[in-house]
């Protein structure tokens, strides 16, 4: 299987992406609570550096990709997580809830159940667990039997998001009467991570048990989890990073007693259960059933507060720039730069000084609490559970010598709980469930500032849900089949699915904007998906290969992603987005490979055409002064590039390697968007010109030339690579067709001048390794020091946001603009700056 | 070899150990001491000998205040006051509002949410060295030089001329009778909290202060700067308004047909008493 590219369906080497109020940034919570306040406090920032999966044994490309690029956080394609498929015993895992499976908050830490028992497929790759996804599949064989026998230690020391890491791994192989036990435990430790403020305190157990009944019948059962508590870094602008003359300054963090505390504690677990039924029915058919169960907690905090002045340290009021426009022509007048310069000096005097101020949130709940006030300052979780069950049977039929034929059903049900609560009271003494943004719009005494209707002005205690509580049922049904033929020198096969998803919001509260809509069950949405793929590999003798694919296919929308919604606002209502549809793929790949005595090569071209995409955010709008849940629907996009990989087989020890991708994937046209204003519950709907915006969060143009050589049991390695065309994630408010006519932004012909989308800087980086395996007592130890960005280059940004906010205010009841600020949001994009040098040492010890 | 069985129990007791040490590590965080409060200037030492009342002050600045000038504060002064007023309702807008047994002042502060670190009832010691006096439509105010007129001071200036006081006690603030204590003497009473009892405010079924009204001409019985006048009683509008900003929180309180009990400072602008109320709970149906 060649054009194919094989490569890691789950593990781009860090924590996904994850949905965050501002932007399609990075955050996994999903999306809530409003104004200001939570556009600036929400972005979420997972600056987590986990695990890297190596991939493809038959791709030159694939095989290196994620785990070179990962420092940069390179997407294959640029095509978001969610079109990666991962499968665990012929079980789909991917969340029916959010179309995507999170690999850190379940398998992080499992380096010993998970390595080597990936079977990965490219897009256009055939296998035998589904149809590949466009952004290639993954099925991890997870059954004791496949687990070496013995134990193995691995002891890591490392200076990244964790310090420490220890595991422990024992393997029974399979035995006489046919039982097998695989276990594994790890924990991953820090007390301050790479960034300051930041911990990380992880465990994680996987036990897995088989028992291979007779020839034809073997059960299979796993258990696992990794119950995770981390502390969270966070971005910020340039003025920011300059002022603490740190690229990581973490803005999340604050002393209390002397002691940091950092407001973002995300806790994840993640406990889940696989049992695998395998039937080998005759010689050449063999039916794979497996049942997944999980139940997973995702916890994160975050400081709120209460109708008062923002406390995040790096609010844009706080800098010295908000004082005068360093970006203007004009200069500053005198006591223009003396506030500057006050500023600057309180920003520069102490450490402390541009942190959080925990004792002040305390000394203000205490102010609160003599006049019976509810706190100002408090500690709020944003929770998502989720309660699966996928079920999923395949069966293989091996017809004769060059044929084959699968077929399958994959079945899944979610139940996602989703609900706030609050978590540290900071000292306050009260608290009640009212919606403070309401208020102004209607007055405190008005029913639609409650966020229940069903306890008004509820009072909130620690532990206690308020603001929102709903739950999102998703079910979901997919048959498949898939033919492969050989004939003469081709490889070809036809594969095919179809699917039916149902999905409801089960809503706990009744939300004073929409008493009506609010509480208990919506109406139920049912989309069918489905499409095909075939592809051809000839091999056209002597080493040299070309393979071609096409597919299309339809996907219903996700429920609840990361920048990606069925529902205009679940935490307030139970509409579903106006003009939902399910969404298209067409795609088409060329690939061309060559496999020489002294040289593996791979190039490859792809297209893909995406319609009826649908897209969700939510972030404060200035103009309309408020907080806004924002919908696009119908966007087109276009994914195409090249690919090579090269490896040089220059002399038995010593070989190059050559890694490159140019690749596209932006919008093709403008999209429509509406809004649904949380002041008022309120929708406007307009146009957003967000074409030519790019795909964000993933260099879009890479090279890598890596050096290896091994000599007497001892391996080098030397690789440096090359970034470019970073974008950060528009920020759709400042491109509305409102918006762009508020500026003035029309040329001659009457067109939109729209602004270009913010880009992070690239560059270099070198990155080396060394490994040598000894021998102790007879077992083999391996010792392997990575060390990455050796010349400690800390300007290149892998990701970011623009910031959505207006540089003037709106007069209401004209629309016009009432005022210039002197801040500058958009000379001030949200950035994350790459770890400098940074290394890890891993001992690894079987016996 | 020993069963797999054995491995499972022994692979369980080793995570239910770890999971035992890997214990949270963002534990429960106390209350830090706030006896020296995190706002205000602590090193600023109470003197009873450069103690000056609120009337004091009004008496030595008088000329400045009634002709609405300024004058810089250069004698080493302390003011001892009460705070009965704050932005809470986003009413009041870059100030407090001060109290002490003798009279009652503004405080302009250029800043935002000064309420959770003022609240009402909270005892404060201003060191008065540098700042300025002056009236605003002669109403006595604390603050900087502005234009050549009594503005806000920085909120870091602020900072260093006020300590937080260990009392606070909503009691101890004297609620006036409007009718018939304050109105007829507003050289001595403006700035006090007062309560006017069963008043009926102008145009009832409207709300108080209509949203989206900046930049626009209103029509509600007149108004200025985003703040909207309302008569009370049977007062005209040049001596007696109930005055509401439009970015209040309560805004949009709807006026009822029927007379209410109102609590707010009385602040005057020249002749006529401007009634400002703190939150939607000063006024009582």
């Amino acid at each position: 299987m060649v054009a194919a590219l094989a490569l890691s369906a789950q593990g781009w080497a860090q924590e996904p992406a994850t949905k965050g109020p501002e932007q399609t940034t990075t955050a996994d919570d999903g999306a809530f609570v409003f104004s200001e306040s939570e556009l600036d406090m929400s972005e979420e920032s997972d600056v987590s550096q986990d695990v890297i999966q190596i991939t493809s044994s038959t791709n030159m490309y694939a095989s290196n990709i994620s785990y070179t690029f990962s420092p940069m956080w390179f997407r294959f394609r640029g095509l978001d997580q969610r079109y990666s498929d991962t499968y665990m015993n012929g079980v789909l895992v991917n969340s029916a809830e959010s179309g995507s499976f999170g690999f850190s908050p379940s398998l992080g830490g499992l380096n010993d159940a998970y390595n080597r028992s990936g079977d990965y497929s490219s897009p256009f790759e055939t296998n035998t667990y589904g149809v590949s996804a466009l952004g290639g599949s993954n099925n991890y064989n997870f059954r004791a039997s496949n687990y070496a026998r013995g134990n193995k230690i691995t002891l890591s020391g490392t200076n990244r998001n964790y310090r420490a890491r220890a595991i422990y791994s024992y393997g029974t192989g399979l035995n006489e009467k046919g039982w097998a036990f695989f276990g594994t435990v790890g924990y991953r430790w820090a007390n301050e991570g790479y960034v300051e403020g930041t911990f990380y305190n992880s465990l994680s157990y996987f036990l897995s048990l088989q028992k291979v009944i007779n020839d034809r019948h073997s059960l299979s059962l796993s258990t696992w989890g990794t119950p995770t508590e981390r502390a969270q870094a966070g971005l910020s602008t340039d003025e920011a990073y300059w002022l603490a003359n740190d690229y990581q300054y973490n803005p999340y963090w604050g002393y209390q007693d002397g002691k940091k505390r950092n407001s973002r504690i995300v806790q994840t677990f993640e406990p889940s259960a696989l049992l695998t039924w395998d039937y080998q029915i005759k010689d050449n058919l063999k039916l794979t059933t497996t049942l997944y169960g999980k139940y997973g907690m995702d916890s994160r905090t975050r400081l709120q507060y209460n109708n008062s002045q923002n406390p995040k340290p790096d609010y844009w009021k706080s800098f010295p720039s908000y004082n005068y426009n360093v970006w203007g022509d004009t200069p500053a007048t005198a006591d223009e730069f003396a506030a500057w310069q006050e500023s600057y000096d309180y920003w520069t005097a102490s450490k402390a000084n541009r942190q959080m101020q925990w004792d002040k949130f305390y000394y203000a709940n205490q102010q609160m609490n003599a006049v019976q006030g509810d706190a100002a300052y408090y500690m709020l979780a944003r929770h998502s559970n989720q309660l699966a069950f996928h079920l999923g049977s395949t069966l293989s039929w091996d017809i004769d010598r060059y044929s084959k034929f699968q077929a399958g059903i994959q079945l899944a049900s979610n139940k996602g709980m989703h609900y706030q609560t609050l978590t540290d009271m900071l000292g306050a003494e009260n608290l009640h469930n009212v919606n403070n943004y309401a208020i102004g719009t209607y007055a405190g005494s008005d029913s639609r500032v409650q966020y229940d209707l069903t306890n008004p002005n509820g009072n909130v205690g620690v532990g206690d849900r308020f603001g929102y509580d709903y739950n999102i049922i998703v079910q979901k049904a997919t048959a498949w089949a898939q033919y492969t033929r050989d004939k003469g020198i081709s490889h070809s096969f036809i594969s095919a699915k179809i699917g039916g998803t149902q999905m409801w919001r089960d809503g706990k509260m009744q939300n004073g904007l929409f008493a009506d809509n609010s509480l208990g069950k919506s109406g139920t949405a049912r989309f069918l998906d489905g499409g095909f793929k075939m592809g051809t590999n000839l091999n056209l003798g002597k080493g040299h290969v070309i393979g071609m694919g096409v597919t299309y296919m339809t996907n219903a929308p996700h429920a609840s992603a990361y920048g990606s919604s069925a529902f205009q606002c679940a935490e307030m209502n139970n509409n579903f987005i106006d003009g939902l549809k399910v969404e298209h793929m067409a795609g088409a790949e060329l690939g061309y490979a060559v496999n020489l005595s002294w040289m593996r090569a791979n190039l490859t071209g792809y297209f893909m055409h995406g319609t009826r995409l649908n897209e969700w955010q939510n972030y404060y709008y200035d103009d309309v002064n408020s907080f806004t849940y924002v919908s696009m629907t119908g966007a087109e996009k276009n994914y195409y590039g090249v690919e090579l990989g090269v490896k040089f087989k220059v002399t038995s020890a010593f070989s190059i390697d050559l890694l490159g991708s140019m690749a596209e994937a932006k919008y093709m046209k403008n999209t429509d968007v509406s809004y649904l204003l949380s002041t008022q519950g309120t929708v406007t709907k307009e146009t957003l010109y967000n074409k030519g915006m790019r795909e964000n969060g993933t260099p879009l143009t890479v090279g890598s030339v890596a050096l290896n050589y091994n000599v007497r049991g001892w391996w080098f390695t030397l690789k440096g690579n090359y970034y470019d065309r970073i974008y950060l994630s528009y920020a759709p408010s400042l491109r509305y067709e409102s918006t762009l006519i508020r500026n003035g932004a029309v040329d001659n012909d009457g067109s939109f001048i729209v602004p270009e989308q913010a880009k992070g800087h690239g560059g270099f980086m070198l990155d080396g390794s060394i490994g040598h395996q000894f021998r102790i007592a007879h077992n083999p130890l391996s010792v392997n020091l990575m060390l990455t960005n050796i010349l400690n280059n800390r300007k290149m940004v892998n990701r970011g946001w623009e910031q959505s906010r207006s540089n003037y205010t709106t007069d209401q009841s004209t629309g016009e603009k009432s005022s210039i600020r002197t801040y500058d949001f958009q000379k001030n994009p949200m950035k994350c700056y790459v770890q400098g040098f940074n290394f890890m040492l891993n001992l690894n010890y079987r016996f | 070899m020993r069963k797999p069985s054995y491995y499972l129990h022994l692979t369980s007791v080793i995570a239910a150990a770890m999971m035992t040490f890997a214990a949270c590590m963002d534990g429960d965080w106390d209350t830090p001491d706030l006896s020296n409060p995190p706002y205000g200037n602590n090193a600023i030492v109470e003197d009873a000998g450069k103690q000056v009342t609120i009337e004091q002050l009004k008496q030595t600045y008088a000329s400045v205040i009634n002709a609405s000038s300024m004058a810089q504060i250069t004698d080493d002064l302390q003011l001892k006051a009460t705070v009965i007023g704050n932005d809470i309702g986003g009413n009041i807008y870059k100030q407090i509002c001060i109290q002490d047994a003798t009279g009652a002042m503004i405080v302009g502060i250029n800043a935002t949410g000064l309420f959770p670190f003022l609240s009402v009832g909270q005892q404060i010691l201003i060191n008065l060295k540098d700042l300025y006096i002056g009236g605003y439509g002669q109403q006595p105010q604390l603050g900087d030089l502005y234009n050549g007129s009594i503005g806000r001071m920085s909120a870091s200036k602020w900072e260093q001329h006020v300590k937080v006081l260990p009392t606070h006690d909503q009691s101890q603030i004297d609620t006036i009778d409007f009718y018939s204590v304050a109105q007829s003497d507003m050289n001595r009473y403006c700035g006090y909290l007062v309560c006017l009892k069963d008043v009926q405010i102008g145009d009832a079924g409207s709300k108080l202060a209509p949203e989206y009204t900046t930049g626009t001409t209103l029509t509600y019985n007149g108004s200025s700067n985003g703040y909207v006048h309302h008569t009370l009683g049977s007062e005209s509008m040049n001596k007696l308004v109930l005055r509401t900003s439009t970015y209040a929180d309560f805004a949009s309180w709807e006026i009822p047909s029927t007379p209410v009990t109102i609590y707010g400072i009385a602040t005057r602008y020249r002749d006529t008493w401007q009634i400002l109320i703190r939150a939607e709970d000063d006024i009582k149906e």
